[in-house]
């Protein structure tokens, strides 16, 4: 839609980077692409390493496994947050006020203040618990709740264009 | 953060301030129940990602007429040109469902072509 905005997501909505994102004829699908592919990546990192925590394929270590899949989960977040902003910048108004975008957010905190716990508590004694036995209560209940924030992620950035 | 401060948290995100402005993407917030024909005046137009759109004045009304992305118009020969401001267009599509003034065009006839646009 035509931007409408004022204040703070009206001028994002005016920048040269956003009126190329409402304008240039590829540049938005383009983006869009790179959105998926870094989330894709993220999400399904976060998902393998959950179900190990969860009790799937014990034998492979915790450690080996994090070292592995949250390398790349974090290496997507480069392509995910720019690409993301580009076309949040692009309708800036619309999806400041839209809630499915607002949940969206708060899912997102929820995910990353989820994930950081659990490095600051039970990831710390993962020696102990590293292969051929079952994590902690702790690891296991992170592990739940970063498929279900994970799972909100995507489908309120899916929902954002419903409402 | 405990369990109860982050539901407070959540229903205030998620509550507070909704602007009032409806997006508009699915279908689904259209009835396609009312099928609607407009021909009218082009006064406003938007060459513009994710959906196209044109502001078309009817006798004694301005309609939000939203189109489809520009990708796709470019590829059925529905260029940026032909939505010119002042030119006469035909569009069928259905009202939105809460907003009076917007409809979804489903095809639109301009300059003597008709192009689908769903």
């Amino acid at each position: 839609m035509t931007p409408a905005g004022s204040g703070w997501t009206g001028w994002l909505e005016a920048t040269a980077a956003a009126t190329a994102m409402r304008q240039s004829l590829w540049l938005y699908p383009i983006v869009e692409i790179l959105h998926i592919i870094g989330f894709v990546v993220l999400v399904g990192s976060a998902a393998m390493f959950d179900l190990r925590l969860l009790g799937l394929s014990r034998q492979l270590p915790v450690t080996g496994m994090e070292r592995h899949l949250l390398t790349w989960a974090r290496a997507s977040v480069l392509l995910i947050v720019p690409t993301g902003g580009l076309m949040f910048i692009a309708h800036a108004n619309e999806f400041a006020g839209n809630p499915a975008f607002r949940l969206k957010l708060l899912f997102l905190v929820l995910a990353a203040l989820n994930a950081a716990l659990f490095h600051l508590r039970p990831f710390r004694q993962v020696a102990g618990w590293d292969q051929g036995t079952r994590a902690p209560l702790a690891a296991r209940v992170a592990a739940c709740l970063s498929l279900v924030l994970w799972t909100g992620v995507i489908a309120c950035g899916r929902l954002l264009a419903y409402f | 953060m405990p369990m109860r401060t982050a539901l407070a948290v959540a229903l205030l995100v998620f509550t507070a301030g909704v602007a009032p402005v409806a997006a508009h993407h699915g279908w689904s917030g259209y009835d396609s129940t009312k099928e609607l024909t407009l021909t009218g005046t082009i006064k406003e137009s938007g060459y513009e990602h994710p959906h196209g759109h044109v502001r078309l004045e009817v006798p004694g009304k301005i309609w939000l007429v939203v189109l489809a992305p520009p990708t796709r118009m470019e590829s059925r020969g529905l260029s940026a040109s032909k939505l010119r401001i002042g030119n006469k267009a035909t569009v069928v599509g259905y009202p939105h469902r809460s907003n009076e003034e917007e409809m979804r065009a489903e095809r639109i006839t301009v300059d003597g072509a008709t192009v689908e646009l769903r």
